[in-house]
């Protein structure tokens, strides 16, 4: 329960600051994409259905934000929670190479999915010009970011799990 | 077991979002409730941390900005003495023009426009759509459709509105046509975003009829009859004009006169077009 009201939080701040802080640094030609990250490190650490959940929040989050159809970012968002969620079982802590890779495949994997369903169906064809300038710079900074906010979520996850252990035991 | 039931999870929600795109790219009040629920809770979070990261990088590039800013206060008192005398000047004409504006009894519809100012408070960090969201909405007069200038030129226009914010998506943005027309030659044509020239600071002007006379430095401004944006807001200057090989319009690019990147106030015109519409056809109703 606590961990879910801290992954709520964090979201939240996620949101906030990718979308009010991160574009009046106007020296960043792309920034990381910060909801990305939270969703599939959760659904890494967490399991399939902390991962939906997440993806959820974050995906309705994206889908207020934005006015067109509602729905288009939580699918995403959703199935990226669930299916990060099946590499949980090679999760142990203090590996770092796996998470980094999966970040790469998810955010590559979210800019096709907005190329393909918002751009490409209008008869913009030209994949290479979108690919080199708006999606290599986007992977990049993600990849580079993960390396710290998954340290975040791993620590609050330990932070955590050592408070609700020493609750139990003073109850006992 | 548990898998299991992650799978139907999965399965249920993945429906209900797909059932909820397609109601909604057929009808998007549907969610409204929801939105206006969230927004009241967001909105504080998001101007508060606008705020705290803003005065942060204007504290830091304040401070590296200070060297240069000796420079430039001496290169802009040079500058001052010059416009000074190009003031007077200009006020002198300016009368002029006041006078002979009587005298035709122009119009200044551009300047009849009500607005209200605001401030964007959130971006879209992602480079592929170019929307942002201001601080004003629903409560302060703000309605769907109505048109954003700033820095004297045509922003975009609100697609969204709740009882606190407004999400406007900017002329730039990919999906973004605007119906335009050339000043001095009144030749129609289409100003559409397009994130490829988007990079060089461009948008493309499209559907110009061969033979209307639109060239290269032509202002483009709304046009009249566009359906949402209000005639006469001024976009741009023209530029590149060329025949397409189906010999039948021309198109080119246009640079914008708004500066996208450094947006952070803009105005709102509470004019609507359809508003603007609508009153001289009760006028001629009632005739």
């Amino acid at each position: 329960m606590k961990q879910k009201l801290l992954n709520i939080l964090l979201i939240v701040l996620a949101f906030t600051v990718q979308n009010c802080v991160f574009p009046h640094i106007s020296f960043l030609s792309a920034s990381p994409n910060l909801l990305l990250i939270l969703t599939f490190s959760i659904g890494f650490i967490h399991g399939k259905e902390a991962g939906m959940f997440c993806g959820l929040c974050s995906g309705i989050l994206l889908d207020l934000f934005y006015s067109g159809p509602f729905g288009f970012f939580t699918l995403f968002y959703i199935w990226m929670g669930y299916l990060n969620g099946i590499f949980t079982k090679y999760y142990y802590e203090d590996y770092i190479t796996l998470p980094l890779l999966l970040s790469l495949i998810n955010d590559f994997a979210y800019n096709m999915y907005i190329y393909v369903f918002s751009f490409l169906i209008r008869n913009r064809l030209d994949f290479f010009y979108y690919f080199i300038n708006i999606m290599v710079p986007e992977i990049i900074f993600t990849v580079i970011t993960t390396l710290l906010i998954y340290r975040i979520v791993l620590i609050s996850t330990k932070k955590i799990e050592e408070w609700e252990q020493r609750r139990d035991t003073t109850i006992v | 077991m548990e898998s299991k039931r992650s799978k139907y999870i999965l399965i249920c929600l993945t429906i209900l979002c797909i059932l909820l795109i397609g109601v909604t790219s057929i009808n998007s009040s549907v969610l409204a409730p929801l939105r206006t629920g969230i927004g009241y809770v967001l909105i504080p979070v998001q101007s508060g941390v606008n705020r705290v990261g803003l005065a942060i990088y204007n504290s830091l590039s304040d401070y590296s900005s200070l060297k240069g800013a000796l420079e430039e206060n001496k290169q802009l008192k040079e500058q001052i003495a010059s416009l000074v005398e190009d003031n007077n000047r200009l006020q002198a004409e300016s009368f002029e023009l006041s006078r002979l504006r009587k005298l035709y009894q122009l119009d200044e519809e551009y300047m009849q426009y009500s607005k209200v100012g605001a401030r964007v408070i959130a971006k879209d960090s992602g480079d592929w759509f170019q929307v942002f969201r201001v601080d004003k909405g629903s409560a302060d007069g703000i309605k769907e459709d109505m048109n954003v200038i700033a820095g004297g030129g045509l922003v975009g226009i609100v697609t969204d509105v709740g009882p606190n914010y407004a999400t406007v998506r900017s002329i730039i943005d990919d999906s973004s046509r605007v119906g335009a027309m050339a000043l001095q030659s009144g030749a129609n044509c289409i100003v559409a975003g397009d994130l490829k020239l988007y990079q060089e600071g461009r948008l493309r002007i499209t559907d110009i009829p061969k033979e209307g006379d639109l060239k290269e430095g032509d202002k483009i401004i709304t046009s009249n009859i566009s359906s949402v944006f209000l005639p006469g807001i001024l976009i741009g200057y023209a530029a590149d004009i060329t025949v397409d090989s189906n010999q039948l319009t021309k198109s080119g690019y246009l640079i914008p006169v708004a500066e996208f990147d450094t947006l952070q106030e803009v105005l709102i015109i509470t004019d609507l077009k359809s508003d603007l519409m609508a009153e001289p056809a009760a006028e001629s109703g009632a005739e």
